[in-house]
């Protein structure tokens, strides 16, 4: 690989001692592809006892069509629940058996499954794996969906209809974004179409995303190369692959005016939600809006934090994020009112201090903090080989490059305080979306 | 190819525990230390015995709060200063409280690991504890309990063990109660401060980039006055809780949150490992009985477990999960089925399946310098080892199916159970009747019987 010595040079001087250099920073990997188009990623890290396999299915939620909402984290159940050589809850019990841990997770853009072993059992994660990749359907029953169905309907319970303020995240999207765009609805899938899933859709959604040609692995830990790049020829290489996947396509999206929603809900506070549409992951002003989102309420001196939570306590909290996908992205502000407190005073104090970083920027030292603390971040992240090879499966979807820890993290480096002034300025001043979760009036 | 069978695993790797040096420094704190040099990072844990166990009644939320508070300005530095001295470091600082303990941790990188621990020992030995500080943090925690009336997995959680350990102070919320918290003055936390805090026994775990003795001379230089003491606070916990069913009414929820258990015994027992894999077979994991029977068997849940829980004094069964409302008698007669169940047979393929998961997984329990530290707070909380890792492995394949069924007994108790249902009272109280003798009592959300 070709390393850019800038970089390198740049966190040398961050990280000061040279000594850390070469082992923090070598992300040392092997890529390739099998003849079906799986793309495979090897990290060798023998200093553990372990061995991790990732594998992302370029599949999510974002491929889903309205009233079939859900799907892909349903069927990411459904990959638990057993494949040919495998029965129903046979990788929770070979993997943890093993001593390993496994799991799976699903966003807008993709789906992911991991697992976790002592390194001698690296074979068997290449057999699960390859057994659901190759070999899901012969093993699926009417039962298991229904089961599986179940579960999900009461995860969707569970996780948003019973929290305090759970439903805001799929009102919120549903208003940002224009009716049938790709993140318009949640990933968890809206509760009607959950229990209308077919084992056609099982079928159908398999053969057109779950093609090795639509999946890339990052195998990591302590194995040798070639017995790994053999072991892995051996389980995958006969999957078949499939002629072509079908991609995500979405308008591009722009508020006309500020849209304002309130809903009630069995809460005691007010709180508030500001969407913005903003930049895509990895796009020009991305890091920017990062450090942009520390600035106003990373820290206790964030500005938001000092003015609402410090100098005028009048709110409980306040956070704020850039949250980027492959399609487009959305700066988030939320912040939840103290007892007493009028929320729309919160949302001319959060457009205020706006409006003042727009106008007089930022110091030195908010830069400064902000790059410190996301430099401390990537370090920390370092310590697990799950953390370290999700991240290659990340860089690798969105920059087919697994290798760029080093180039993330000068993407914040290079990033000035006029840089985020002009992130701010350029899509903060734009129409947002307004949302309040309110107690119910009796 | 055949893939008809798993392969067979190769030889095992070779997996050393790493090294853990016990120091007792000259003032009296205990100091464990592991040398770890992969990465630029250092993790610290410094444990005070003075846990929320003794607040007085009247003022449940005093060592919560004067651990919201300890870190809001010290020495040279006001609230905002001090945090940004730790802010900019890049240091990650957490202070967290529960009844036996207060704990502040660190994680930094090497190269500013020093001035974090000088920004900790100014935080433990200048508080400013400051009028307006003190308001605001304050304040701070009663909108928190009023936010926490939301929480049905809260609500449940604190209702269960106020039930469980009535009379005792591990009945009651770390955080206290509306009315408690209010009591709560400037005076009763300095007082606290310098009564409690000050005069409790500390220990400190250090894993981390740098040598022991530079670990050694920072609490010299930094912390050399910090005098650490013998506190001893032995609390009896009650048994004699009767079996009973208790609700409490959440209007329109969408699920009912279940909470099932028993008082059980401390950590030091002598079948604590075969509790263990007990627990490990009937809700310890994912493939555990309660599970595969609530969630892959009848979808009733997102998921259902049991842990077994110790504090210094005492330990307890909590079974939870959160179910359909309209399941929820259904869910409750599972697991009560389940906790007699394991009490009349324990299989072969289950005792097997359980060691195996319990021992193979013990290396990647050393993984990150936060989870190694981690491994630590149990020794000095329960009084264990420090070579306690060592027989770790040969403890658990030593223990025998007899010792096992035998804990399923001692350890699961249907007759004394204690059961708490969280849900819309309309749906439930009909449930709650048709399956037992026993008359449901209803509760508020601080876990009171009502009337």
């Amino acid at each position: 690989m070709v390393k850019q010595r800038g970089l390198s040079l740049y966190l040398n001087n961050l990280l000061k001692n040279p000594k850390m250099k070469t082992d923090l920073l070598k992300i040392n990997y092997q890529k390739y592809s099998l003849s079906n188009g799986l793309e495979v990623i090897l990290y060798q890290d023998k200093s553990l006892p372990t061995v991790s396999i990732n594998i992302w299915y370029k599949v999510g939620s974002a491929n889903e069509k309205p009233g079939k909402t859900g799907f892909a984290h349903l069927f990411e159940h459904m990959m638990f629940q057993g494949s040919q050589n495998i029965p129903k809850e046979g990788h929770f019990k070979y993997i943890q058996e093993a001593g390993g841990t496994l799991n799976g997770s699903t966003s807008i853009d993709r789906t992911n499954y991991y697992e976790s072993v002592p390194a001698n059992y690296l074979e068997l994660i290449l057999w699960l794996e390859s057994d659901r990749m190759g070999f899901l359907l012969p093993a699926l029953t009417q039962e298991k969906l229904d089961n599986q169905k179940d579960v999900v309907i009461n995860e969707r319970r569970q996780r948003y209809e019973n929290q305090p303020y759970g439903l805001s995240w799929e009102i919120l999207f549903s208003s940002l974004y224009s009716n049938g765009h790709p993140y318009s609805w949640p990933t968890i899938g809206w509760m009607d179409d959950i229990s209308k899933f077919e084992l056609d859709d099982v079928r159908n959604f398999f053969k057109t995303y779950y093609a090795p040609n639509n999946a890339s692995i990052v195998l990591g830990g302590n194995f040798e190369i070639e017995n790994a790049k053999e072991l892995i020829e051996k389980y995958f290489g006969e999957i078949p692959g499939s002629d072509s996947v079908p991609q995500v396509t979405a308008t591009t999206q722009k508020l006309s005016k500020n849209k304002k929603i309130i809903h009630e809900d069995n809460v005691q506070l007010p709180r508030i939600y500001l969407a913005w549409h903003s930049d895509k992951a990895f796009d020009k002003h991305d890091a920017a809006l990062d450090i942009l989102a520390d600035v106003l309420t990373g820290t206790k001196n964030s500005r938001l934090q000092k003015n609402l939570l410090f100098d005028n306590q009048i709110a409980q909290d306040v956070s704020s994020f850039q949250y980027s996908a492959k399609l487009s992205g959305s700066f988030i502000v939320i912040s939840t009112a103290k007892p007493g407190i009028n929320i729309d005073v919160i949302k001319e104090e959060i457009l205020k201090e706006i409006n003042n970083l727009i106008v007089q920027g930022i110091t030195d030292d908010e830069l400064q903090r902000s790059i410190n603390s996301i430099k401390s971040s990537y370090i920390y992240s370092l310590q697990k080989l799950e953390t370290i090879i999700d991240h290659m499966n990340h860089y690798n979807f969105f920059l087919n490059e697994p290798d760029s820890f080093l180039f993330d993290i000068n993407r914040y480096g290079k990033v000035t305080k006029e840089d985020i002034v002009a992130a701010a300025e350029n899509f903060l001043r734009e129409p947002y979306v307004e949302l309040i979760i309110k107690p119910k009036s009796d | 190819m055949n893939r008809s069978s798993a392969p067979i695993p190769l030889e095992k790797f070779s997996f050393e525990i790493p090294q853990i040096s016990f120091i007792n420094l000259s003032n009296g704190i205990d100091l464990y230390f592991i040398q770890k040099e992969k990465l630029p990072i250092v993790k610290l844990i410094l444990i005070s015995s003075s846990g929320s166990l003794n607040d007085p009644v009247d003022k449940k939320g005093l060592t919560f709060l004067t651990s919201l508070l300890i870190d809001e300005g010290a020495g040279e530095y006001d609230a905002l200063q001090l945090n940004n001295e730790i802010e900019k470091l890049g240091t990650i600082q957490s202070i967290l409280v529960n009844h036996d303990t207060f704990t502040l941790s660190v994680l930094s990188l090497k190269e500013h690991f020093e001035r974090s621990f000088e920004l900790l020992s100014k935080i433990i030995l200048e508080p400013r504890f400051e009028e307006t500080d003190f308001h605001r943090e304050k304040k701070r925690m009663l909108d928190k309990i009023l936010q926490l009336k939301d929480e049905p997995s809260y609500i449940a959680t604190t209702a269960f063990e106020k039930r469980l350990f009535i009379n005792s102070p591990y009945a009651y919320p770390e955080i206290g109660y509306e009315e408690t918290s209010t009591a709560i003055s400037k005076n009763d936390v300095t007082e606290f401060y310098k009564s409690n805090f000050c005069r409790s026994k500390f220990s400190a775990i250090i894993v981390g980039n740098i040598t022991e003795g530079e670990a050694a001379g920072l609490f010299n230089k930094y912390l050399g006055s910090l005098k650490s003491q013998k506190s001893e606070t032995v609390v009896n916990v009650s048994s004699g809780v009767k079996k009973n069913i208790y609700f409490i009414d959440k209007k329109e929820s969408a699920q009912s949150e279940i909470r099932i258990g028993n008082l059980t015994k401390p950590r030091k027992a002598d079948d604590y490992n075969a509790a263990r894999i007990m627990n490990t077979i009937l809700g310890g994991q994912f493939s555990s009985r309660i599970n595969l029977n609530l969630r892959e068997k009848r979808g009733l849940t997102y998921g259902a477990g049991s842990s077994l829980n110790y504090s210094k004094n005492t330990g307890y069964l909590e079974i939870s999960t959160a179910v359909n409302i309209k399941n929820t008698s259904e869910a409750i007669q599972e697991i009560m089925n389940e906790m007699n169940l394991i009490r009349q047979n324990i299989s072969k393929d289950e005792i097997d399946f359980a060691k195996s998961y319990l021992i193979k997984q013990f290396p990647s329990r050393f993984e990150t310098y936060t989870q190694i530290a981690s491994n630590i707070s149990p020794l000095i909380t329960h009084e264990l080892p420090t070579d306690y890792y060592n027989s770790y492995v040969s403890n658990i394949e030593n223990v025998t199916p007899e010792e096992i069924q035998r804990a399923a007994l001692e350890y699961v108790k249907p007759d004394e159970a204690i059961i708490v249902v969280v849900g819309d009272k309309l749906e439930v109280i009909p449930q709650l009747k048709t399956f037992s003798e026993i008359t449901p009592v209803e509760l508020d959300l601080n876990g009171n019987i009502i009337g």
